[in-house]
């Protein structure tokens, strides 16, 4: 790993754009990779990451048709004059669609195939096999049908099959999309093996800031088909202001230390990436400037204000009668799989109550069977008065909209009017009535009204969606992993329209892998694991059980995680904060003087605001 | 989710066989299932494949086939009925030389339809590519494209569930009881499918090439397929089998 030797990769002046567009997806790209590193790009939707490993894979030119200008130097040789399978040598590349990347039905074939195809001395592929399933981690998966894996373990697969056949780079398109948070991290902890024990270089094109932070050690930003910022984490989280206005979200911890830094009680210019940094930064920032704070004190004032931060419930949840409500609910798959038992759960009109769990826990059955896909085997799934066993699903959707992780299941007119318009008409809304409400809702969301759902992009066909969602004024809607796939900006935007809606009284139930949107966005938790409700109660309340966080094995939030450790490491004024403002706030005040504490933390921020958290900026 | 043409594991000599002998198997079956003309050796032959199926630990798959095609079976019996009209009239418009003829069509559907399906379920889908590159000579692009093909069926059958019941959530009423009706609404459905797909298969091509699909030759592969003492016992058997079939 010398920094100074040459570059495996170098994109010189490189444009592209697809077939005979005149957009470019890529813009004047220069780009030099060293070997031994570990990349990561990130960008908001459009940006051209994935064309940028199109180019990087060799598959722009060779696959993909359109205009392309510069040069490409892979390994010494340009790309446009060797063949793909020459390129292939070298880089390995993993896709998004595990799935269609697969080309065999047993994992040890999956293996084989590759080697076979570049002729690798047939007494040496055994070999290569169980070094490529060792390195991944899944020797014990060899024999596996890859029909009965789960998506982590598919991954897995699918980089061991590259791997087999020794590349030097490895080029990965958002390998962690279709993955809960336990499984991102595993592939990532393979990546970073690969890495370090191998030598390989790895570009990873990825949303999760978190990860890339971690993982990392060389940022790319990409920005319109440029390269916006390029650095190691900590000199691209510095940039927090910038990120913003691109639409890349930052780690909390960089956001809180980004925010200190502007009040300047630290620094600026190197962001805590992850809770040990921050906590050793504000713990830094508290006994220097008030001295040791007075332990003793500050105990008595942590019980007095008793978590100052805990979320007010919304007023418009009490007293109203409940709009979902499911009594022990018991539900089997035929074929096993994710059942549930005897689940209670009341929903009012107006919250926005999250479920969170790992895979398998039953998220999803859950949500079925509030929509009425699927009929509880025992006990009654009661919406707006509809026993769903009674009534069929599609008199059910009147009442209840479901936003999917996937748009594409969802769309299926030629217009994106029609699209938006479709669901009121279902439920028996005249045509022109039903327009005419559409486009209110088309306008309000910027979308083009009459262009086809599929000829957009990833991020708008997910707002397509949720505008047929709008539309319909639900009295209950469901959100399975709503954010998946989309870049910082539409997840807001998608998830500040949701806020909305249950403000108008519709009742939100939300699956959801991301913690921090979880935690910024939902008022009432319910934790389960192995299809039962481990708990239930105030987002706050149940991020701040440790215990349950780890018999659910959910990771809390960065910033739960670091509030607890700053109350018991620091001050117990820090007990209950989940927002980037509030351990801001919070610092400033202990930082203040030992005496101004004791009035300080004011529960000033909404959630709203923590989540633009426009203060920082 | 399990479908009717995935592989079930297992160690029979139906499971060890070569797998182009067990291709060979299925094809005498089928040919004989043509050929023959009585009652007895068309039940004898149906039988022989589900007893095969039994063995072979995948008779559940095969019954719940033939729970698919017994309806498309009695469909074409009622057309065979309708549209054969010699011999005596038995009641109504059925004859004695339609139902004869309705009945051994049924069956020869039949035993047409689950030989092929057994042969898949005792037979990884590389090793059936494979062995028929090495022993039939057939191009590897075309066994490629037949296993994809095969593999795609679980993936897309998923992907169409998922669509259905993102559109019942929505308010298609796909959980009409009319199958008319419930038909006329999957079409407009089957464009997202489309598009799906299409983008799919370009994916696979693109991977499958990452992967040095273009320098793969008949050697190139690591198994080999030797025909045994087993395989020449099946095959002769299976000439005996056409054989019987012709005659009886």
């Amino acid at each position: 790993m010398q920094p100074t030797a040459d570059p495996i990769i170098e994109m010189r002046h490189v444009s592209f754009s697809y077939g005979h567009e005149d957009a470019r997806a890529l813009d004047d790209i220069t780009l030099a990779i060293e070997p031994g590193a570990f990349v990561g790009v990130i960008g908001p939707s459009g940006a051209g990451k994935s064309t940028l490993a199109s180019v990087l894979s060799g598959a722009i030119p060779h696959h993909f048709t359109g205009q392309l200008f510069g040069e490409t130097i892979v390994d010494g040789s340009d790309t446009c004059e060797v063949t793909l399978t020459d390129i292939s040598r070298v880089v390995g590349s993993v896709n998004q669609d595990i799935d269609a990347q697969m080309v065999a039905s047993v994992v040890e074939d999956e293996l084989i195939f590759g080697l076979e195809n570049f002729g690798v001395d047939h007494r040496h592929i055994e070999k290569f096999i169980e070094a490529a399933l060792d390195a991944v981690g899944i020797a014990d998966l060899r024999d596996r049908e890859i029909a009965t894996l789960s998506g982590g373990q598919k991954q897995k697969v699918a980089i061991a099959a590259i791997l087999a056949l020794a590349p030097r780079v490895l080029v990965l398109d958002e390998p962690t999309a279709a993955l809960d948070p336990v499984s991102s991290r595993m592939v990532f902890d393979v990546l970073r093996d690969l890495n370090r024990d191998e030598g390989i270089t790895v570009i990873v094109i990825e949303q999760k800031v978190a990860l890339l932070s971690e993982y990392c050690d060389r940022l790319v930003v990409m920005n319109e088909g440029r390269v916006a910022l390029d650095g190691t984490p900590h000199e691209v989280f510095a940039h927090s202001s910038e990120l913003r206005a691109i639409g890349v979200d930052s780690p909390r911890t960089a956001r809180i230390s980004n925010s200190l830094a502007h009040r300047g009680l630290c620094p600026a210019g190197d962001p805590c990436l992850n809770v040990d940094e921050a906590a050793a930064l504000i713990a830094d920032i508290v006994k220097a400037r008030a001295g040791a704070p007075a332990p003793v004190e500050a105990r008595a004032l942590g019980r007095a204000t008793a978590s100052p931060h805990a979320p007010a419930p919304r007023p418009h949840a009490k007293g109203a009668e409940p709009i979902v409500r499911f009594s022990g609910v018991t539900f089997a798959y035929p074929g096993g799989g994710a059942s549930v038992n005897n689940l209670d759960l009341t929903v009012y009109p107006g919250e926005l109550v999250g479920i969170v769990g790992q895979n398998g826990a039953g998220k999803t059955t859950a949500t079925k069977l509030l929509n009425g896909l699927l009929k509880p085997s025992s006990g009654s799934v009661v919406i707006a008065g509809l026993d769903t066993r009674e009534v069929p699903v599609s008199r059910i959707a009147r009442h209840v909209a479901t936003l999917f992780q996937n748009p594409d299941h969802q769309l299926c007119k030629n217009t994106v009017l029609e699209e938006v318009a479709f669901g009121l008409e279902l439920a028996g809304v005249s045509q022109t009535d039903a327009e005419a409400r559409a486009r209110r809702v088309i306008e309000r969301f910027g979308l083009p009204a009459d262009e086809a759902p599929f000829s957009l992009s990833r991020g708008q066909r997910q707002m397509v969606a949720l505008a047929s969602v709008v539309v319909c004024e639900p009295a209950v809607v469901v959100l399975d992993e709503p954010t998946s796939g989309l870049d910082y900006r539409e997840c807001m935007t998608v998830m500040e329209t949701v806020r909305e809606m249950a403000e108008h009284g519709s009742a939100v139930v939300m699956v959801c892998h991301d913690m921090e949107v979880v935690s910024d966005f939902a008022e009432r938790l319910v934790v389960m694991a192995d299809g039962c409700i481990l708990a239930r109660g105030a987002t706050a309340e149940v991020f701040a059980d440790a215990a349950l966080m780890a018999r659910a094995r959910v990771k809390p939030p960065q910033v739960v995680e670091l509030s607890q450790r700053l109350a018991r490491e620091v001050s117990p004024a820090f007990a209950r904060i989940s927002e980037v403002a509030g351990i801001v706030d919070t610092t400033e005040a202990l930082a203040g003087g030992g005496a101004n504490a004791a009035e300080a933390p004011l529960p000033s921020a909404t959630k709203a605001d923590a989540a633009t958290d426009a203060r920082e900026a | 989710m399990l479908n009717v043409i995935d592989y079930v594991p297992g160690n029979t000599v139906l499971h060890r066989l070569n797998p182009v002998t067990k291709l060979a198997l299925a094809a005498a079956i089928i040919i004989a299932t043509v050929l023959a003309d009585g009652y007895a050796a068309l039940i004898g032959l149906l039988l022989l494949t589900l007893v095969l199926g039994i063995y072979a630990g995948s008779g559940s798959r095969l019954l719940s086939l033939l729970k698919v095609l017994v309806p498309v079976a009695v469909l074409m019996l009622v057309l065979q009925l309708a549209f054969v009209r010699r011999g005596e009239v038995i009641a109504l418009f059925i004859t004695t030389d339609g139902l004869v003829s309705g009945t051994k069509a049924c069956l020869r559907l039949l035993g047409v339809a689950l030989p092929l399906v057994l042969v898949l379920t005792v037979t990884k889908t590389t090793d059936l590519a494979n062995a028929c590159v090495e022993k039939l000579h057939i191009p590897y692009k075309y066994a490629f494209t037949f296993t994809t093909a095969l593999r795609f069926v679980p993936v897309f059958t998923q992907e169409m569930n998922a669509i259905m019941e993102a559109q019942t959530a929505r308010g298609v009423e796909f959980d009409t009881k009319n199958p008319v009706k419930k038909l006329l609404l999957m079409l407009p459905v089957c464009v997202p499918l489309l598009v799906t797909s299409v983008g799919k298969t370009d994916a696979t091509a693109l991977a499958a090439e990452q992967r040095g699909f273009y320098l793969r030759t008949r050697e190139s592969s690591y198994r080999r397929y030797p025909f045994r003492a087993r395989d020449v016992v099946v095959g002769v058997l299976c000439i005996l089998l056409i054989a019987a079939g012709a005659a009886l």
